[in-house]
């Protein structure tokens, strides 16, 4: 069984988001049954100084987050997920959700404190922690 | 703008309660927009802990804007969420859910602008009474921007 401390600082694998896709947002507004046109209404969002582009949802920039981690510790590694929205993420942004692992929280159980992030543009628009189950072999 | 003590009122604010399936179809949808294939053995995507918990405690999206006092583009920033998973999220299993209105707070910033931190939190156990999730949710009600 591997050692958990030499984890400590290493870097989780990245997973880019080449452009954010619209259609998906609908969609997810749909599933959320989201009133707030910011996520789908052009038009709605030029009166707030976004010009024509839409916002991304909240929960969509950190399923990025759970996705990266999703593949690097598999489907159900996710035990805590603690994230601030600090700029919103834009129909068509390039993102790249990463993290670092931070510290052992509890060994017997493989339980891993993450930093987090997403960035756009190499600025952060998501940060937060995340503990992890470590798959040990 | 609604008066601070009627926004300070809500703190304690009970959802009526309730239970939540996450169907396939659903799921699969959700997966789907978050760009990730989809999960083995039933497993619902984590993300769903934003939606499910507020549906299945008898809330919504406007209701919680209603609750609020906001509509329309640019009323409500959302500020961070603190999601903890007990048990993994399953299709087809219904979650008993309930949760409150846990802080309400009149921010102005030293730009002059003001807006209410609105805080709830909800949890997800089985019909047995198992905890499978809590979903603490951290809104920004704009007043005056």
């Amino acid at each position: 069984m591997i050692e958990l401390s030499p984890l400590i600082g290493t870097d989780i694998p990245t997973l880019t988001i080449n452009s954010v896709d619209e259609s998906r947002m609908k969609t997810m507004a749909a599933l959320l049954r989201d009133p707030y046109p910011v996520h789908w209404d052009h038009e709605a969002n030029k009166q707030i100084g976004i010009g024509n582009k839409v916002i991304h949802q909240g929960p969509l920039n950190l399923s990025y987050i759970a996705n990266m981690l999703i593949y690097w510790q598999g489907p159900t590694c996710i035990k805590r997920l603690k994230a601030k929205f600090l700029k919103p993420v834009f129909g068509g942004d390039t993102v790249i959700a990463g993290g670092k692992v931070l510290e052992v929280l509890d060994d017997a159980s493989s339980l891993v404190n993450c930093d987090i992030w997403l960035s756009r543009d190499q600025q952060t628009v998501v940060s937060g922690v995340a503990e992890i189950i470590i798959t040990r072999k | 703008m609604i008066a601070e003590e009627e926004i300070l009122g809500l703190r304690g604010y009970k959802f009526p309660g309730g239970i939540r399936t996450v169907e396939y179809w659903e799921n699969w949808l959700l997966t789907d927009c978050t760009t990730l294939e989809q999960l083995p053995n039933d497993l619902v995507h984590p993300i769903a802990l934003f939606h499910v918990p507020i549906q299945g405690a008898g809330s919504s999206i406007s209701h919680l804007f209603s609750l609020g006092q906001v509509s329309g583009a640019g009323s409500v920033g959302l500020d961070g969420y603190d999601w903890e998973y007990f048990q993994p999220l399953k299709q087809g299993v219904p979650y008993y859910c309930e949760g409150e209105v846990v802080e309400v707070e009149r921010v102005r910033t030293d730009s002059g602008r003001i807006y209410d931190r609105f805080v709830f939190s909800i949890n997800l156990s089985t019909e047995d009474g198992q905890l499978v999730a809590r979903i603490t949710n951290y809104w920004r009600l704009w007043r005056q921007r």
